[in-house]
């Protein structure tokens, strides 16, 4: 937290909780979490099954309600954003990428990522769609079904139709947990390359090698905040995680 | 928005074909009832069939609205994932909602453009079912009229967009979040709008079953006939709670293929219902409307045998015998009465008896005191009690004279049957001599004691057909059970067979669906003939709940038929058709299990790893 201080951060948590049931079975998935996701960089969200690592995305991303504390996109607060705002800023301002992909089956690549687009009323031209794809490698596969498509360009298709609407923050829940190592890389190398280009990202994952991918790595254990690590390798990210896994 | 429509039509194909199959059958009903109800009411046909096709068509309209928009709500339950994906990427609610309206006006239009010929075919079957039973004349024909065509189609547009409002409606409150997860989450079962449903048409078929034994012998009849229907609606409503827990009470068999069957049940609630809910409806009106028939008719019957002292029924006038006490001669004419005068004027079709009052009040049981010019109002009812009606009797066949008897007094009345009867009682002296001679007759003998039944039957012969009092009730018992059957057959008939093909519309959808749980389960270790088996043992589970609940709401009817008939004829009812019942219960098990096999078998067709190894 040295020099991205100057800028306000993309996403920035204060005192976030979130509840799970109630009474004696109540699960404090997120609690009490206050957390800067800085602009412009790729920080990753680690932690023990059960941490609470997606519900604190989810939380980030207004998909999640929250008991308690402010979520701010920006300057705009999502915990009192209604259901027509936060549609909106999932047209504009948010992508997301998924473990599954979450592609519409029916629907081609490149229609699955002129979508978002074509949700938000625009007419997208071919080309920037092509030029969406292309920036994945996949320009050759617009045409082609989810299923025609392996896991890894599945993703990469997914990854485009995030970007085609040029968000300020990328969410990304174990982007590569559904692909062999080789996509992974691709898939990695791909969000590397979007930060080093400034975009802010956020991901969950529980691969360590993913994890030193990114810029700062936020550790999470039953809710909480527990560590944070800037620039490790591989390898320190795993006996950080195996520390807090104990 | 259309496009996106479009394509998800060609992608869940199997879903939409259900869908479009139950808009395509609901229109080629009504418009088939529709065209018959214009024919018959312009053409001179039976009496009956006017308001047999009206009842046709209101069962027709009923059941295509429920059909279709049961089916359109499971289809749009089973898409809760691709409608939440859609949430996610910035699709709006009205976006949602647009996208499901897109597509039932699609279906609606499809479904009427498939609709339009297939009832033309329906049509035929129809008025070759009615020609059968004598409905119609011989050469009655329904007539194709150009504007139907509109209706039709807006038949299948309405149906189609007013089936998938509410399911639009809810579909559009998904959250985004339940695309992440694996299955999408399930639905809440019991939404407001089901409860203000279920108990919107419990409130309704509770009043029926208090009013109808209010009503008298015809508005009891007509009330207690008509339970069935909301009892049937309330129960659907409720099905998300009832279906289940009827379900899990099924014997199972032991074993891990019976539990995980009743896990299934539990599990799968909204599909369980949703199977159950055309088979209920298919139950209910059947069994509640024919049970009914049927118990209204033996009511009837033993009225008749209860309040008639005779011994002999003769189909021919009698004059007075050796060994006969009484005899009372009634002739039957058909009139035509018209009551109320200006805008309340009001002509009905009624049987006039002409009678001698002394004989009929000693057969029947009831006195009847007919002075000068007037008349009675007899066991049909239909005739006001007091004032006067204006009668005019008619020719018996076509084309002969009749003879307009002017205003009568009605100066009595005997006491309404449930068996009905004629309406006007009379002097023979009133009717002209040439009618009266014509017209049938009906002599009802009582013996003097100690007379010789055989040889006074013997002596009687001689004048018409002769039957003792139990073979004419029994005789007549048959044909007004025949002419049930018959009506039940028209109305129903069509009706029952495209909620069974609901039923089947529903296990297909359930079924697509299921591919991935089916492979998840060969992977876990059964093989796919046991998951073909618990498929099988959970569909009985359902069917066995639907045909119990059924039940329930046939019996909300025949609630309505014990109080009708005890309030009318003194003695409560209730006679079933048993037959009638194990053949539909047999008819749903075959349909249910015979689907389940079917879609089961081939949704396990590919190796379990070819679904769970590829995922979207």
């Amino acid at each position: 937290m040295t020099t991205m201080t100057m800028a306000p951060p993309a996403v920035a948590l204060h005192g976030v909780s979130r509840v799970f049931g109630r009474g004696p079975s109540a699960v404090r998935a997120v609690d009490g979490v206050t957390l800067d996701f800085p602009r412009g960089s790729w920080t990753a969200v680690m932690g023990p099954s059960g941490s609470g690592k997606s519900t604190l995305l989810h939380c980030a991303a207004g998909l999640e309600r929250v008991d308690a504390g402010q979520v701010l996109l920006g300057d705009t607060d999502l915990t009192v954003a209604g259901d027509a705002e936060l549609t909106a800023l999932r047209r504009t301002r948010i992508g997301f990428v998924f473990q599954s992909f979450n592609l519409i089956g029916a629907l081609t690549a490149e229609q699955n990522v002129a979508l978002p687009l074509r949700l938000a009323g625009k007419r997208p031209s071919r080309s920037a769609v092509r030029a969406t794809l292309d920036a994945v490698g996949l320009a050759d596969r617009a045409r082609h079904k989810p299923r025609e498509l392996s896991g890894g360009q599945q993703q990469r298709v997914a990854i485009a139709r995030a970007m085609v609407t040029r968000p300020e923050v990328l969410f990304a829940d174990e982007p590569t947990g559904a692909l062999d190592s080789t996509a992974a890389r691709t898939v990695l190398d791909l969000l590397r390359a979007m930060a080093d280009a400034g975009q802010s990202i956020v991901m969950v994952t529980h691969d360590p090698g993913a994890a030193a991918r990114a810029d700062a790595v936020v550790f999470l254990r039953d809710g909480r905040v527990v560590d944070r690590l800037a620039g490790a390798d591989a390898r320190a990210v795993a006996d950080r995680l195996a520390a807090w896994e104990r | 928005m259309l496009g996106m429509s479009r394509a998800g039509l060609a992608e869940r194909w199997t879903l939409f074909v259900g869908a479009l199959l139950s808009v395509a059958l609901g229109v080629a009903l009504v418009q088939s009832s529709l065209l018959l109800l214009i024919s018959a009411a312009g053409a001179n046909s039976d009496d009956a069939a006017v308001p047999m096709l009206g009842i046709t068509l209101g069962g027709a309209t009923f059941l295509a609205g429920f059909i279709i928009s049961s089916t359109f709500a499971f289809t749009v339950d089973q898409r809760r994932r691709d409608l939440a994906l859609l949430r996610l990427v910035g699709g709006s609610r009205g976006q949602v909602r647009r996208l499901l309206l897109g597509e039932a006006l699609l279906l609606g239009l499809g479904g009427a453009a498939i609709g339009v010929p297939a009832g033309l075919g329906v049509m035929s079957l129809q008025t070759w079912l009615m020609r059968r039973f004598e409905f119609v004349p011989p050469d009655f024909v329904g007539e194709w009229r150009m504007w139907i065509l509109g209706v039709s189609i807006g038949t299948g547009v309405v149906l189609a967009l007013a089936g998938v409002l509410v399911a639009a409606r809810r579909a559009a409150r998904v959250r985004p979040l339940e695309a992440l997860r694996e299955s999408g989450a399930a639905a809440r079962l019991m939404t407001a709008g089901r409860w203000v449903a279920g108990l919107f048409f419990l409130g309704g078929a509770l009043a029926l079953v208090i009013v109808a034994p209010h009503g008298g012998p015809a508005g009891g009849q007509a009330m207690a006939m008509n339970v069935a229907m909301p009892a049937a609606v309330t129960v659907v409503a409720f099905g998300p709670l009832l279906v289940p827990v009827l379900a899990r009470l099924m014997p199972f068999g032991g074993g891990v293929l019976g539990a995980l069957a009743r896990a299934n049940v539990r599990d799968a609630r909204r599909r369980s219902a949703s199977v159950a809910a055309p088979l209920i409806v298919l139950i209910a009106l059947v069994v509640g409307n024919t049970g009914a028939g049927e118990s209204f008719t033996s009511s009837g019957i033993g009225e008749v045998a209860r309040s008639t002292h005779a011994d002999f029924v003769v189909e021919a006038p009698v004059p007075a015998r050796p060994g006969v006490a009484t005899v009372s001669s009634e002739t039957m004419l058909p009139a035509e009465i018209v009551t109320g005068s200006g805008e309340d004027r009001e002509t009905t079709d009624v049987t006039a008896l002409a009678i001698n009052p002394r004989a009929y009040a000693a057969v029947h049981g009831t006195p009847v005191e007919l002075t000068g010019n007037g008349v009675a109002r007899g066991p049909g009812g239909e005739v006001p009690t007091d004032g006067s009606v204006r009668v005019r009797l008619l020719g018996l066949s076509p084309g002969s004279p009749g003879a307009d008897l002017g205003d009568l007094p009605v100066v009595a009345a005997v006491p309404e049957m449930m068996s009905g009867g004629a309406s006007l009682l009379m002097l023979p002296g009133q009717v002209p001599a040439a009618l009266l001679e014509k017209a049938p007759t009906r002599s009802f003998v009582a013996l003097e004691p100690g007379a010789d039944a055989s040889a006074v039957r013997a002596d009687l012969a001689r004048f018409g057909p002769v039957s003792t009092l139990g073979e004419w009730l029994k005789a007549d018992a048959e044909e007004r059970n025949s002419t049930n059957d018959k009506v039940m057959l028209v109305v129903l008939g069509l009706g029952g067979l495209y909620a069974l093909i609901g039923v089947i519309n529903s296990m297909v959808i359930g079924a697509a669906t299921r591919r991935r749980e089916f492979a998840e389960a060969r992977v876990t270790g059964l093989t796919r003939s046991q998951v073909i088996r618990s498929a099988l043992l959970e569909a009985y589970a359902v069917t066995g709940a639907a045909l119990l609940l059924g039940a329930l709401a046939a019996s909300a009817a025949f609630f309505a038929v014990l109080s009708t008939t005890s309030a009318v004829t003194g003695t409560a009812t209730l006679d079933l058709p048993w037959p009638l019942i194990a053949a539909v219960a047999a008819v749903a098990l075959t349909v249910t299990g015979v689907t389940s096999l079917i879609t089961s078998w081939s949704a396990t067709r590919h190796p379990p790893v070819t679904l769970l190894a590829a995922r979207e």
